[in-house]
């Protein structure tokens, strides 16, 4: 018997939104997360992103997604502890084929945007919890991505410097960019818009959430370029 | 792409320095052993060589099989005068000679000689320490002179100074008063390491030998040496001579030595030594590999977080294979360097510190080979691990701890 992570889950989001995902351990949000940021691929069922569909794309086209449309925070910062700061935000960029004199001033120019305008030759390991995140926070905004996936961003951090991460991921929110965040805290999930709460591996209730931020959406009515189906079907 | 994974092959090897040095000390033996073994050996076949060619360049010697005593069967006649009448009109300066077994005694002190009776042109190509080499006139008058070699004179008259001086010479039957004229200059480089203390030999007038011991056949040589002017290709004239003498006496009954032969025939023993001694120093080549095979597996192993986080960024497949191959071949290339640089050294300490070699040969195909196995065992031995790294799944790769 084959066990499924997530079976039976249709979810759509939009474009600019800021998306809690929540559930018990194993009910399957990692999964989510990494399938929406094109780490994994569904078995069966249909992702698209923007209207193309992901789960057809190559390996390498789907290497293409995640340079420059998806920006990933992760619990661990998982920083490279040899590279220095500056380096270590403009590792996107080098895979995107930047040349390296503007990799660094774009990585500079991401760090600014954290609040982390120096300590950029500093190593990872140098550095309080909460500056490694601002600097991992920087790496995925590096490459201008419309999306940025979170996966606990503040479950190693205490509770205040927590706060400075949510509320720069409140910044980001309000600059346009769509946000997916996999929480356990109801308070951090408090700040999204709509709360996706999984329950073995399906879609138990999507709240949305009456929030003070305003997106800014100019014109017209909102396209969704950004939605998502999954339909896991036990086999 | 390319200069990133090599900034980031340089990165990983500095971070683990010690591990890096260690690996690379398989690499750096193994093409330190395989070039030091195929440069010694070169070495000591170039100073052979030049050694070679400094003594008896443009020279061809012949020889027979002949011993003393009644001829047999099985070997054939000595050169004769009608023989050496089949090389007339060949570029040659013929020296003719006749070896002889003989015991000098001088003030109580007696050694045995290898006696050369020889005419008074043999002296043009040897060079002299003291004294001159008997002249044509002392030949023709068969006066009793006598040149030692370096080593005879010092066998007999310790430092003095031979020149002027008399020694008595035993021929067979024959006993008679000879004076020294001359000491040759005493052999050197390789031949030193080869005759050196052994070669006590001295060389009369060949009228001076036949009149002293006239039991001797004359008119017949066991060993003609053929000068050949400066201006000549000494190969050439090596064939002329061998197609007279072919003629004359026919094929096989005489042997036709040149330098060229001489130095092929050091050529080919060292060559047996090099592919012998080098085999086994490619084996350390080959452990060596295994080496790296070994540390790129625990790399690609230990870095699996990091491997998973490249993909997560947007590394390709290529790209993470392409940062470890260039890993193992940046950390199998500078081994390769280092192992030739020490070497270079080795060569030139050695060259300096052994007498018999002269000459420092580096055979820039040797240099290319070293780097380029190195190279290609960065190549071979990392595929795999570098696989590895670019197979894993990202979400795996992450997830480890």
């Amino acid at each position: 018997m084959k066990v499924h992570a997530l079976r039976g889950t249709e979810l759509t989001i939009k474009r600019g939104s800021y998306t809690a995902i929540m559930g018990p351990s194993g009910s399957g949000k990692s999964t989510l997360l990494q399938i929406l940021g094109g780490l994994d691929t569904p078995t069966s069922g249909s992702y698209r992103l923007a209207g193309e569909e992901v789960a057809q794309l190559r390996e390498n086209d789907l290497a293409e997604v995640r340079n420059r449309r998806i920006g990933f925070v992760f619990q661990a910062f998982n920083l490279l502890p040899r590279m220095n700061v500056l380096d270590n935000v403009a590792l996107p960029l080098m895979y995107a084929g930047v040349p390296r004199r503007e990799r660094l001033g774009r990585s500079q120019v991401a760090l600014g945007r954290v609040g982390l305008g120096e300590r950029l030759r500093h190593r990872p390991n140098q550095l309080s919890g909460g500056q490694q995140q601002r600097v991992a926070i920087a790496r995925a905004l590096v490459t201008d991505p419309d999306i940025v996936l979170a996966d606990e961003p503040t479950g190693n951090l205490d509770s205040s410097t927590g706060e400075d991460i949510l509320a720069l991921f409140d910044t980001l929110h309000a600059g346009g960019r769509t946000i997916v965040m996999v929480t356990h805290e109801t308070a951090v999930a408090d700040r999204a818009e709509q709360i996706v709460r999984l329950h073995d591996g399906r879609v138990d209730t999507i709240e949305t959430v009456g929030v003070g931020i305003p997106i800014p959406i100019t014109v017209g009515t909102p396209i969704p370029i950004f939605e998502e189906e999954l339909n896991h079907v036990r086999q | 792409m390319f200069v990133n994974n090599l900034r980031t092959a340089f990165e990983a090897i500095i971070a683990n320095r010690l591990r890096s040095a260690l690996t690379l000390l398989g690499i750096i033996i193994g093409v330190f052993s395989v070039t030091t073994i195929i440069s010694l050996g070169d070495v000591a076949t170039a100073s052979i060589t030049a050694e070679l060619e400094r003594v008896a360049a443009q020279q061809i010697f012949v020889t027979t099989d002949s011993e003393p005593g009644p001829p047999r069967p099985t070997t054939h006649a000595d050169l004769s005068e009608a023989d050496l009448e089949a090389l007339a009109g060949l570029p040659v300066d013929i020296v003719r000679q006749q070896g002889s077994l003989a015991v000098a005694t001088v003030a109580g002190t007696t050694i045995d000689l290898s006696l050369t009776g020889t005419t008074a042109n043999a002296g043009d190509t040897i060079a002299m320490a003291q004294g001159s080499y008997f002249s044509e006139a002392e030949a023709d008058a068969g006066d009793r002179v006598i040149v030692l070699s370096a080593e005879t004179a010092s066998a007999l008259y310790g430092d003095g100074d031979p020149v002027g001086q008399t020694l008595d010479l035993a021929i067979a039957e024959s006993k008679a008063s000879y004076t020294v004229v001359g000491v040759e200059e005493p052999a050197s480089g390789v031949f030193a390491l080869f005759f050196g203390g052994s070669n006590l030999s001295a060389d009369i007038p060949l009228e001076t030998l036949y009149l002293l011991a006239p039991e001797l056949p004359q008119g017949i040589y066991n060993q003609v040496k053929l000068q050949v002017p400066l201006d000549q290709d000494v190969a050439a004239v090596g064939a002329q001579v061998s197609a007279a003498l072919d003629a004359q006496r026919g094929a096989g009954s005489y042997e036709l030595q040149t330098v060229e032969g001489l130095t092929s025939l050091f050529d080919s023993l060292m060559l047996i030594l090099q592919l012998v001694l080098g085999g086994i120093g490619a084996i350390s080549l080959v452990v060596g590999g295994i080496g790296i095979l070994n540390i790129m597996l625990v790399s690609v192993t230990e870095r699996t977080r990091e491997i998973g986080l490249r993909k997560a960024l947007g590394a390709r497949r290529s790209t993470i294979m392409q940062q470890f191959l260039i890993e193992a071949v940046v950390l199998t290339t500078l081994g390769g360097l280092i192992g030739l640089l020490l070497a270079v050294a080795t060569l030139y300490v050695t060259v300096a510190l052994v007498s018999f070699l002269s000459v420092v040969v580096i055979n820039a195909v040797v240099v290319l080979l070293a780097l380029g196995v190195s190279f290609a065992t960065g190549i071979v031995f990392g595929l795999w691990p570098a696989r590895r790294a670019a197979s894993l799944s990202p979400i795996e790769a992450l997830r480890y701890a």
